[in-house]
């Protein structure tokens, strides 16, 4: 551009100013609504749509496939097509080259014209590099394979607790029963008969960090008998999992610290109202996630008996079934009251469940054994549960 | 000329109005944000055991150290805590908190004294927890509510 | 009253110039694409708000930036929504300053007497972007960590030097509490300073040139 053209420039934009407004108060009232508009935008979103709560950082969980931010998935996109030895091609040359581009845009483009109609080459290619870069993109989010297993975050201590103890259930019940109490093991594989110190004690709970009871349940105690439970020691507890039943341990268990009360009420069993039939979803489930899930489930000892859920329980089982509506004579009746018989012997193994809660068993079955709550409401306990009394006659 | 400053009076009126509104959408929640923590009074209370009546001998302040754990935002912390249990009889007993009225340092029971003597800055209390000397400006703090529950003397621990 | 303290202010701070070169200045008649930068900056200020709030309970170290985020999320009044905003916030700033670029592109308004304005603009989208990368990891979940591995890996690729980069990213081999406190420690001082530093500049610009018109056909 030379000083002519320079001139005639500036004397256009002093005429284009005459004819123009004031920056005050025009101007900024526009950008002050798209300002407003913007900002109810991100409080509506702030609200409505919220951040999603990931798991904490786990370095030993490489299963996880990671996807940057929006705006970086193009870069992301593009670098598939350029394998092995040509990666850094797409790396480093083209954003290098796209920055700089950008950068000296004003330096290389010297024509005085800005009217789009004469700068035809220079808004073709950025056209065409923004709808690249939005193919992209959508190219990125159509291809995102599916989470694998939407994982169970939780955020507040409360559902810490609860999803440890429900994990806790699950994996450690069969060697450290149910309430921490050790005790002789039964029924598993390799280590029957070891007898475990508690780990409900004050000895523990006291001189065992937070972070000590995070590596025994991480990396085991091989040479005890303890196998690792980590997912970087080929267990199948992720970061966070760990940490929840670390937390249930020190909440429930380690009498300096109180436990909060939204758990105590979410995690008991509810009390029976006076001939309420129990149903599986509000009073069974708790207790076999506390009592039996540990061994009832696949790849344990368990004559193929499994307990996950409603449907298992009442057909699962090399004797099946082990659970008959209106039967008090059924297998997981008579093992409760540590009978032994074909099935089986006493249940659970170590320790026999307390006379309240086998009475909510007999009460469930004798009641017609109803999945849901609903349903148990159109049931009614037969003769011998009303008025509460004695426990039926099972046992010899 | 009157219509050019009506409109400026306009979006004078609509700048204060949006800018308020934002303000008050951040600003508000912004408050509660920053004092939340303060506001979240944690309960800390519970029977504690010290142990055996006969553990403790008749006439001598004897000191009883225990420990209690918190939440404090994302960390878990135990706290030491200490009474003094003193037997007037074999079967009287009276509880006080170590911690000293004043300024909360830990008061220490001096044998050659008869006193509880605060190291901070020399506050002195009797054996019945009343201020002798010092700055204190109460007696030590009694625990009123105890029990004995299978041999152990418990008292019922409060944080104020 | 007033009017005396605004006089004996004036007399001192020249309050009357700046409004006059400032705010009571004629600029072309343009359209709503105008308003792009000034959002672009009202995104900013957002974000500097949000993320100084956040930064009271925030704890850039392995051991406690999740549980720290956790309890903005969770255990404080309205922490969700300062993160929130920060969070989507974050995302319409890149998005509104690209758009930017692309309007000042397409208006030719990068082309004299504004080619400085398009340096600044330029390196104020990068710095933006560096906001965004650093800035995705601290709340070091699952998400932040692997991005954040996959992303010092790009400039990894690079020959010769690549690994060397890299090793700068990280502080160190891995990704680590050294990854972390730097990413920290650039997402909030060294890159904010530079984009004040940038929109100064910027701004200045575009108050002593004046927005650019609407360029006409043939111009």
């Amino acid at each position: 551009m030379n000083e002519e053209q320079k001139k005639e420039l500036i004397e256009k934009y002093k005429a284009e100013k005459a004819k123009g407004v004031k920056f005050w108060p025009d101007i900024i009232y526009k950008d002050l609504l798209v300002s407003f508009a913007l900002f109810i935008l991100l409080v509506g979103l702030a609200i409505f749509v919220g951040v999603a709560n990931e798991p904490p950082a786990d370095p030993s969980d490489s299963s996880y496939i990671p996807r940057p931010e929006w705006y970086f998935l193009f870069l992301f996109e593009l670098l598939k097509y350029f394998p092995g030895q040509i990666e850094w091609i797409g790396t480093t040359v083209l954003p290098t080259i796209a920055v700089l581009a950008l950068l000296l845009l004003p330096f290389y483009d010297r024509s005085p014209f800005r009217h789009w109609r004469k700068r035809r080459l220079g808004v073709t290619i950025m056209s065409v590099v923004v709808v690249g870069m939005v193919a992209l993109t959508i190219m990125a989010v159509a291809t995102t394979p599916p989470a694998a297993e939407e994982e169970v975050v939780a955020a507040t201590l409360p559902e810490q607790i609860l999803l440890g103890e429900e994990l806790y259930g699950v994996h450690c019940v069969e060697c450290h029963g149910a309430e921490g109490e050790g005790g002789e093991i039964t029924g598993v594989e390799g280590l029957e008969g070891v007898v475990l110190d508690p780990i409900n004690a004050r000895d523990v709970m006291y001189t065992f960090t937070d972070e000590t009871l995070f590596n025994i349940i991480d990396y085991g105690q091989p040479d005890l008998g303890m196998p690792p439970f980590g997912l970087g020691y080929g267990g199948e507890l992720r970061r966070g999992d760990i940490i929840a039943v670390v937390n249930f341990m020190r909440y429930t268990w380690d009498d300096r610290a109180e436990l909060p009360q939204e758990v105590a009420q979410a995690s008991a069993v509810p009390a029976l109202a006076e001939g309420e039939v129990p149903s599986y979803e509000v009073h069974i489930q708790p207790m076999i996630k506390r009592y039996c899930v540990s061994c009832h489930r696949p790849g344990k000892k368990n004559n193929n008996y499994l307990m996950r859920d409603y449907n298992e329980i009442m057909t699962t089982g090399d004797h099946a079934p082990n659970v008959v509506a209106g039967d008090l004579g059924s297998n997981t009746i008579r093992m409760l009251h540590r009978e032994e018989i074909e099935a089986g012997g006493p249940m659970p193994p170590t320790k026999a469940l307390k006379p309240e809660l086998i009475l909510i068993w007999e009460k469930w079955i004798a009641g017609g054994a109803p999945n849901t709550a609903a349903e148990a409401a159109g049931l009614t306990l037969p003769a011998e549960f009303l008025p509460v009394e004695a426990t039926p006659t099972a046992a010899p | 000329m009157s219509d050019h400053l009506d409109r400026r009076e306009f979006v004078k009126i609509v700048t204060a109005a949006l800018g308020t509104i934002m303000g008050a959408i951040v600003g508000l929640p912004a408050i509660g944000y920053l004092i939340s923590p303060a506001l979240r009074v944690q309960k800390n209370e519970d029977w504690i055991s010290v142990g055996p009546l006969e553990k403790y001998p008749v006439g001598k302040p004897t000191l009883f150290s225990f420990t209690r754990s918190k939440v404090n935002g994302w960390e878990k912390t135990v706290n030491s805590y200490g009474v003094y249990v003193v037997r007037t009889s074999e079967t009287e007993y009276t509880i006080f908190s170590n911690m000293c009225t004043h300024l909360s340092c830990r008061v220490n029971w001096k044998d050659e004294a008869q006193e509880y003597i605060c190291p901070c800055h020399d506050g002195h209390f009797g054996q019945d927890g009343s201020v002798t000397a010092g700055p204190p400006p109460k007696p030590l703090i009694r625990y009123e509510e105890t029990k004995i529950e299978d041999g152990n003397l418990m008292f019922f621990f409060k944080e104020s | 009253m007033a009017e005396r303290v605004f006089t004996w202010l004036d007399e001192r701070l020249g309050l009357t110039a700046i409004y006059n070169t400032v705010l009571d200045r004629k600029v072309p008649k343009v359209n709503w694409w105008y308003t792009l930068g000034s959002a672009s900056l009202f995104l900013f200020v957002i974000q500097a708000v949000t993320g100084m709030f956040l930064t009271v309970y925030y704890v850039p170290s392995p051991d406690h930036a999740y549980d720290s985020v956790q309890y903005i999320m969770n255990g404080v009044a309205f922490g969700w929504l300062i993160r929130g905003i920060h969070h989507w916030g974050a995302s319409l700033m890149v998005l509104f300053v690209f758009i930017h670029m692309l309007r000042t592109f397409f208006f030719g308004a990068y082309k004299y007497p504004r080619e400085v304005t398009w340096l600044t603009g330029v390196f104020l989208l990068l710095t933006t972007l560096g906001m965004g990368f650093t800035g995705y990891l601290l709340p070091w979940n699952q998400r932040a960590y692997w991005a954040t591995t996959v992303g010092t890996e790009i400039p990894g690729t690079a020959p010769f030097i690549g690994s060397f980069i890299e090793r700068i990213l990280r502080g160190g081999t891995d990704l680590s509490a050294v990854t972390l406190a730097r990413f920290f420690a650039v997402h909030i001082w060294f890159l904010p300073a530079i984009i004040l530093l940038l929109i100064a500049v910027h701004m200045y610009l575009v108050i002593r040139l004046g927005i650019s018109n609407i360029p006409k056909e043939g111009e």
